[in-house]
C-alpha cells in the first residue's frame, strides 16, 4: 500500500509539473543552459548550479529544484560535446569520454556518438532516479537510529573519503583541504554557546561564513584564472552528422548501460566524490570486462557509453546521501545543499517527516530532467555545438561578473564578496599546488554538523568517548575512518604486500605438498 | 597544476604554512572559554567552543608536518638548498615578470579593483562595464605586449580612483555635481577605451576584436542587471547614475 501510494504521489507530481507551462519552460531552459555550461570548456555544472542558485532565490522550492536539478543533469551530459568534438573535456566528468569520443568523431561518427551518449545519459539518470526513490526510505530509517556520535563520525568520514578520492596528488592534500573547510565552518558564533570564534570583531562574520558565496568563489574564480592564465584555446570542431541513435545499438548495449549506471549510482552515493570519478571507474570496468580491450581508446562506442552513463547516473546517486544524511555526494550536490538551505529545506533523516513528498519530488524532477535532456540533446545538439566556437576570453569575464552579482544577491551583502574573492584566490593557489577543492567545500558544509554533534555527543556521555566503541554503527564508522587513514601510508602498504606474499607462498607450498614432491629431472 | 618535481618543492612551503596555520588556530582556540564561565554558564571542556577548533588546528598542523616532511625527503637536502638560493636570487624577479604571472596579476587586480574599490562606491552598471571592457579587451586581443600596456593603464587609473576615494573628494564634489563617482567611472571607461583604440587602430584584426569587446562590455550588464534589479527585486550593490536613469524609464517617472 505504501509503495502504491508512493508511486501515485510520484506520478501526481510529474503531472503537476508537466501541466504548468512555466515549469516546463524553466525545465527545458535550465537543461539547455546546463548543456551549454557543460559543453563550454572551462565552465562546469557546479558553477552552473552555483550561478543559477542566485536566480532561484525568489522561486518556490519545487520550481527552484526543477531549475537546479535540470542544470545539473544538463551540465553533466553537456561535457560530452566538447570531449567528442574537440577532444577537450567540457567538464572533468567527461574526461574519460574524450578517450574514445574524439577518435569516433575523427572517423566521421561524432553525430552517432552524441546521439548514443544522449540516450545513455538519459537512461543513466532515470536508473539513478529509481535508486533515489527505493533506497532513500531505507537509509532514512537507519539514519534515524543514529545518535550524535554517528553523525560526527559520518561527517568526518565524508571529509576524509572525499579528500582521499579526489586528490590529484598526495592524499594528505585532500585531507588538509577538507580540514581547511572545517576551519572555515568554525568561523562565527558557535552553535551551542554563541561564542564568537575567529570573527575578529566583524559583526558580519557572527552568523558564520555564507556557504553559497564561498562555493561560488571556490569553484568560479580559480576556473576563470586558470583558463585565462594558461591561454586556453579551443580547437577545430568536428562535424556532426545524424544524431538520432540506432535502437539496435542501444538495445545491444543495455547490459553495459545498466552496469555503468550502477557504478555511477554507487560512486555518487559516496560522500563528496564527483561524476569524474564515476566516469573513469566505469570506463575502466568496461575496458577490463570487454572481449576486445584493445579497441578502447581507438573509437570504441562502449567506452563512450560507459563513462557518459555513469557520470549522469552519479547525479541521482549523489542525491541519496544529500537528501537522507545531509551529506553531499558530489560538488554540484554541495551547491544544491546550499540552495536547499536557502529555501528552508534541511536535508537529513528528518526530511521524510518535515517534507514527506520531497524525495519523491526530487525523483520526479530527475526523471523529467533526463527526458528534457534527451529531447534537447536530440533537437538542439547541432546548435549547441556552435557555442564551442566562442573564445574563453569573451565568456570568462562575463562569468566573473555573474559570480559577483550572484554572490551578492544571495544575502544582499557586499561583505559576501569581500569573502568570496580571497577564498577564490586561495583556492586557485591550492588547485595549482595539487589540493582538491571538493573536500574543502564539503568541509565548509559538514563543519557545523561535525562540531555540533561532537559536543552534543560528549555532553550526553559526560565527556566519555566510550560510546564510539560500544555502539556498533559508531564502531564501524570509526574502524572505516582508521582504515581510510592508515591504508594511505607506506608502512601499511608494505605490511599488506608482505602479508599477501606470505599467504601466496604458504598457498603454493600447500599446493606443492598436496601434489607430492616435484619429479627430479 | 604544477609539474610533479615542482609540486614537491611547493609542498615544503605549503606544509610549513599549514603547520603555522594549525598552530595559529590552536593559539586562538586556547583563548576561548574552556572551563571558565561564559554567558553565566559554567563550562566543561567537552562543551567548550574551543574543542572543535583545537581538533581542526591539531590535525592541520600534523598533516602539515607530514606533508613538509615527505616533501623534504623527496626533494633532498641539496635540491632544497638550491631552491632556497633560487628564491634569494634575481631569477625570482625574472619569474615574477613572466607573461603567465602578469596575466595572473592582471586578473587579480581587476577582481580586487572591482570588488573592493569600485563596487561599493560606483554605480554597479558602470563598474561592471569598466570591469568587462578591461577584462575582455586585455585577454581577447591575445597579445602579451598589449596586455601589459592596458594593464598598466588600468592600474594607474585605479590608483587615481583610490586616491580620489581616500582623500574624500567625492563628498566635496557631491555638493556641486550629482553622482561624482559615477562620472569619474565614465571618464575612466572612456579614457581606457580611447587608449586601447590608439594602441590597436593600425591592426584590422584587433579593430574587430575591439568592437566585439566594446559590445560585450556594454550589453551583458544591461541584460543581467535588470533581471536582478527589476525581476528578482535585488537592489544593486551601489545604485547611481545609470540605475537612476533606468528607474526613471522602468517606473515611467518623467
Amino acid at each position: 500500500m505504501m509503495l502504491l501510494e508512493r508511486i501515485g504521489t510520484f506520478f501526481t507530481i510529474i503531472l503537476q509539473l508537466v501541466s504548468e507551462p512555466i515549469t516546463l519552460a524553466i525545465l527545458f531552459g535550465s537543461v539547455l543552459l546546463g548543456i551549454i555550461f557543460g559543453a563550454m570548456p572551462g565552465l562546469t555544472s557546479t558553477l552552473g548550479v552555483a550561478l543559477l542558485t542566485a536566480l532561484t532565490y525568489g522561486m518556490d522550492t519545487a520550481t527552484a529544484m526543477v531549475c537546479l536539478l535540470a542544470i545539473y543533469v544538463g551540465g553533466t551530459y553537456g561535457g560530452s560535446y566538447a570531449s567528442i568534438l574537440i577532444n577537450i573535456p567540457g567538464t572533468a566528468a567527461a574526461a574519460a569520454t574524450a578517450l574514445d569520443g574524439y577518435p569516433l568523431a575523427l572517423k566521421g561518427e561524432a553525430g552517432r556518438a552524441i546521439g548514443l551518449t544522449t540516450t545513455a545519459s538519459a537512461i543513466g539518470t532515470s536508473i539513478s532516479m529509481l535508486f533515489v526513490v527505493s533506497i532513500s526510505p531505507i537509509i532514512s530509517y537507519f539514519a534515524l537510529q543514529f545518535t550524535s556520535f554517528e553523525f560526527f563520525l559520518l561527517a568526518f568520514f565524508g571529509i576524509l573519503i572525499s579528500g582521499t578520492l579526489t586528490s590529484p596528488d598526495l592524499v594528505i592534500k585532500g585531507w588538509i583541504s577538507g580540514f581547511l573547510g572545517l576551519f572555515m565552518a568554525c568561523v562565527g558564533r558557535d552553535l551551542l554557546q554563541f561564542y564568537p570564534r575567529f570573527t575578529f570583531g566583524f559583526t558580519q562574520l557572527d552568523s558564520g561564513v555564507e556557504v553559497v558565496p564561498v562555493l561560488i568563489g571556490a569553484f568560479g574564480i580559480p576556473q576563470i584564472i586558470q583558463v585565462l592564465k594558461e591561454r586556453f584555446q579551443i580547437g577545430e570542431t568536428q562535424k556532426l552528422q545524424r544524431i538520432i541513435p540506432e535502437i539496435g545499438t542501444v538495445i545491444r548495449n543495455v547490459p553495459a548501460i545498466i552496469r555503468s549506471a550502477l557504478i555511477g549510482v554507487g560512486i555518487g552515493a559516496v560522500p563528496g566524490i564527483g561524476e569524474d570519478i564515476a566516469g573513469w571507474v566505469s570506463y575502466g570496468t568496461a575496458k577490463n570486462t570487454s572481449k576486445h580491450p584493445e579497441t578502447f581508446g581507438k573509437g570504441e562506442l562502449q567506452g563512450v557509453l560507459a563513462s557518459e552513463t555513469a557520470n549522469n547516473a552519479c547525479v541521482g546517486g549523489a542525491q541519496i546521501p544529500l537528501l537522507n544524511l545531509g551529506i553531499p555526494g558530489s560538488p554540484p550536490a554541495a551547491m544544491l545543499l546550499g540552495a536547499l538551505m536557502l529555501h528552508g529545506v534541511t536535508p537529513g533523516p528528518m526530511i521524510t517527516f518535515e517534507h514527506p513528498t520531497f524525495i519523491t519530488e526530487v525523483a520526479a524532477i530527475l526523471l523529467l530532467s533526463s527526458l528534457a535532456m534527451w529531447v534537447t540533446g536530440m533537437l538542439l545538439a547541432k546548435q549547441v555545438v556552435k557555442v564551442l566556437r566562442i573564445p574563453p576570453p569573451i565568456f570568462m569575464p562575463i562569468i566573473g561578473m555573474l559570480c559577483i552579482i550572484g554572490s551578492y544577491s544571495l544575502g544582499l551583502n557586499i561583505f559576501n564578496l569581500y569573502l568570496m574573492l580571497p577564498v577564490g584566490i586561495i583556492c586557485y593557489f591550492l588547485t595549482e599546488m595539487g589540493y582538491p577543492i571538493a573536500p574543502l567545500v564539503i568541509g565548509v558544509i559538514l563543519g557545523p554538523m561535525a562540531d555540533e554533534n561532537l559536543r552534543r555527543a560528549l555532553m550526553v556521555s559526560q565527556g566519555s568517548f566510550m560510546p564510539v566503541f560500544t555502539r556498533p554503527v559508531s564502531l564501524l564508522l570509526f574502524l572505516v575512518i582508521v582504515w581510510t587513514v592508515i591504508s594511505q601510508f607506506q608502512f601499511y602498504k608494505n605490511f599488506k604486500n608482505k602479508l599477501v606474499a606470505r599467504l601466496r607462498r604458504k598457498k603454493s607450498v600447500a599446493a606443492v605438498g598436496s601434489n607430492g614432491p616435484p619429479a627430479e629431472e | 597544476m604544477l609539474e610533479k618535481d615542482k609540486l614537491r618543492k611547493a609542498d615544503i612551503f605549503s606544509g610549513v604554512i599549514f603547520i603555522l596555520f594549525g598552530f595559529w588556530i590552536i593559539s586562538q582556540a586556547l583563548k576561548m572559554p574552556m572551563k571558565d564561565s561564559w554567558g553565566g554558564v559554567q563550562n566543561v571542556w567537552f562543551v567548550s567552543p574551543a574543542l572543535f577548533p583545537l581538533l581542526v588546528g591539531a590535525v592541520i598542523s600534523t598533516l602539515g608536518i607530514l606533508l613538509a616532511g615527505m616533501a623534504v625527503i623527496s626533494v633532498g637536502g641539496q635540491e632544497f638548498g638550491r631552491l632556497l638560493r633560487w628564491l634569494a636570487s634575481s631569477q625570482l624577479i625574472v619569474f615574477l615578470q613572466t607573461n603567465g604571472v602578469i596575466r595572473f596579476y592582471a586578473m587579480s587586480v581587476l577582481f580586487f579593483g572591482f570588488v573592493y574599490l569600485n563596487l561599493p562606491r560606483i554605480d554597479f552598471f558602470l563598474c561592471s562595464i569598466l570591469f568587462l571592457a578591461v577584462f575582455i579587451s586585455m585577454f581577447y586581443f591575445d597579445d602579451d605586449r598589449l596586455l601589459k600596456k592596458l594593464f598598466a593603464f588600468y592600474l594607474a587609473g585605479s590608483i587615481v580612483c583610490l586616491g580620489y576615494f581616500a582623500l574624500g573628494l567625492s563628498e566635496t564634489l557631491e555638493a556641486t555635481l550629482p553622482y561624482p563617482n559615477d562620472w569619474l567611472a565614465v571618464v575612466f571607461i572612456v579614457s581606457y577605451l580611447a587608449y586601447a583604440w590608439i594602441l590597436i587602430r593600425q591592426v584590422p584584426a584587433l579593430r574587430k576584436k575591439y568592437r566585439t569587446s566594446l559590445v560585450l562590455a556594454v550589453v551583458p550588464p544591461f541584460l543581467i542587471c535588470p533581471v536582478f534589479k527589476y525581476f528578482l527585486l535585488v537592489p544593486m550593490p551601489t545604485e547611481g547614475l545609470v540605475v537612476a536613469m533606468l528607474d526613471a524609464i522602468w517606473y515611467w517617472d518623467f
